[in-house]
């Protein structure tokens, strides 16, 4: 089911960026492909948060969000000469932040496999995620925000990596339909059914959660 | 509205997704039902944690390490490639032929050393001439002196 809030493109909100800090996009990509160091500041300046939160949506960690949108840059700064302008740059940084995530969930899945003796002796908890205190008035409501938020990773994580690279594009970056379909390179169509299925699926899962008393 | 049917409905109720008449629906069957009610209280309050989370702190730092990233990188490939060619060959040679070198030495130093004579002595074949004791020194004249 579309939504009108649904196109209402973030990229008009880029462009009108681009132009208060001074260069287009296009004068960005040619810069970048002279080497321009100015240029890549710009650009990292322009797309940090959008790239960050993308990676925080698949990967729900700050720290490796971070890392990972750290190689999206590098590879963007090293493959800028076989970038064509039939894409939009922020489709192509999209890209590759969500397969440099799932490059990462998946490298992260076999490698907990063989740290799970070591994180269990240690007493380590990886899924853990700390939540600033702006969001949690007390301890025991910062507590309940972890715990809610631990499940809501934990669902979101284990949705297939299509519906869940569709639900974050949508819900974390608030992507159209159009643009997702962009970046992962399918129609409208197929974007708008895997998140109505990834929707169901949380659904489903938070319910079953909720019977079982997990919040 | 059953119970079932606001369970499989609840988070497009939540994002405003469905028909007006059916959002009537849910809103009623909410004020009815408070199991219900307490539920989409929950999954309001979960789905909400995307929100908080959608605007994380920049990190001021962020172009610095991207930057140090790249030139660390980049010295590491300038760096493999400034080694020469004939390093990289001589010296695995110069290794395998000490390895070599080494064996060679070490089977010359375990072959017997008298390799010319026809035929070989090995030390059960040697004859040991009988030596008796008791002739050469009784304990009779050991015990007088």
């Amino acid at each position: 089911m579309l939504n009108a809030s649904y196109f209402q493109s973030p990229c008009l909100i880029a462009n009108f960026q681009e132009f208060k800090f001074g260069m287009t996009e296009t004068e960005i990509i040619q810069k970048l492909q002279q080497g321009n160091e100015q240029a890549f500041k710009q650009l990292v300046g322009l797309y940090q948060k959008r790239v960050v939160n993308t990676c925080f949506g698949l990967v729900h960690n700050t720290e490796d969000a971070e890392d990972i949108a750290q190689e999206v840059f590098i590879e963007v700064f090293r493959s800028i000469q076989n970038f064509r302008a039939d894409a939009k740059l922020s489709t192509w940084l999209y890209r590759i932040a969500v397969n440099r995530s799932l490059n990462f969930i998946r490298d992260n899945k076999r490698r907990k496999w063989f740290q799970s003796v070591d994180d269990i002796v240690r007493g380590k908890n990886a899924s853990i995620e700390v939540i600033s205190p702006a969001h949690s008035e007390t301890p025991a409501a910062e507590m309940e925000n972890r715990q809610r938020a631990n499940i809501l990773h934990e669902v979101i994580g284990s949705l297939p990596e299509n519906q869940k690279t569709a639900f974050t594009l949508n819900k974390y970056e608030d992507l159209s339909y159009k643009e997702i379909s962009e970046v992962m390179e399918m129609s409208v169509s197929s974007v708008e059914s895997l998140i109505h299925r990834a929707k169901l699926n949380l659904q489903k899962k938070l319910y079953n959660c909720y019977k079982k008393k997990c919040f | 509205m059953k119970c079932k049917t606001l369970h499989t409905k609840i988070i497009f109720f939540l994002e405003g997704e469905l028909p007006a008449a059916e959002m009537e629906q849910m809103k009623i069957h909410l004020l009815e039902c408070s199991e219900c009610a307490a539920f989409a209280e929950e999954m309001k309050k979960t789905l909400a944690i995307i929100s908080n989370e959608k605007t994380p702190q920049l990190n001021p730092f962020f172009y610095t390490r991207v930057k140090a990233r790249l030139e660390n990188q980049t010295e590491q490939v300038v760096a493999t490639r400034q080694v020469p060619v004939l390093v990289r060959i001589l010296q695995p040679a110069l290794f395998s032929l000490l390895l070599l070198a080494g064996v060679y030495t070490g089977i010359k130093i375990g072959q017997p050393a008298n390799v010319n004579s026809d035929i070989p002595v090995f030390a059960e074949n040697e004859v040991v001439p009988y030596f008796n004791e008791m002739e050469a020194e009784s304990i009779e004249n050991f015990l007088m002196e």
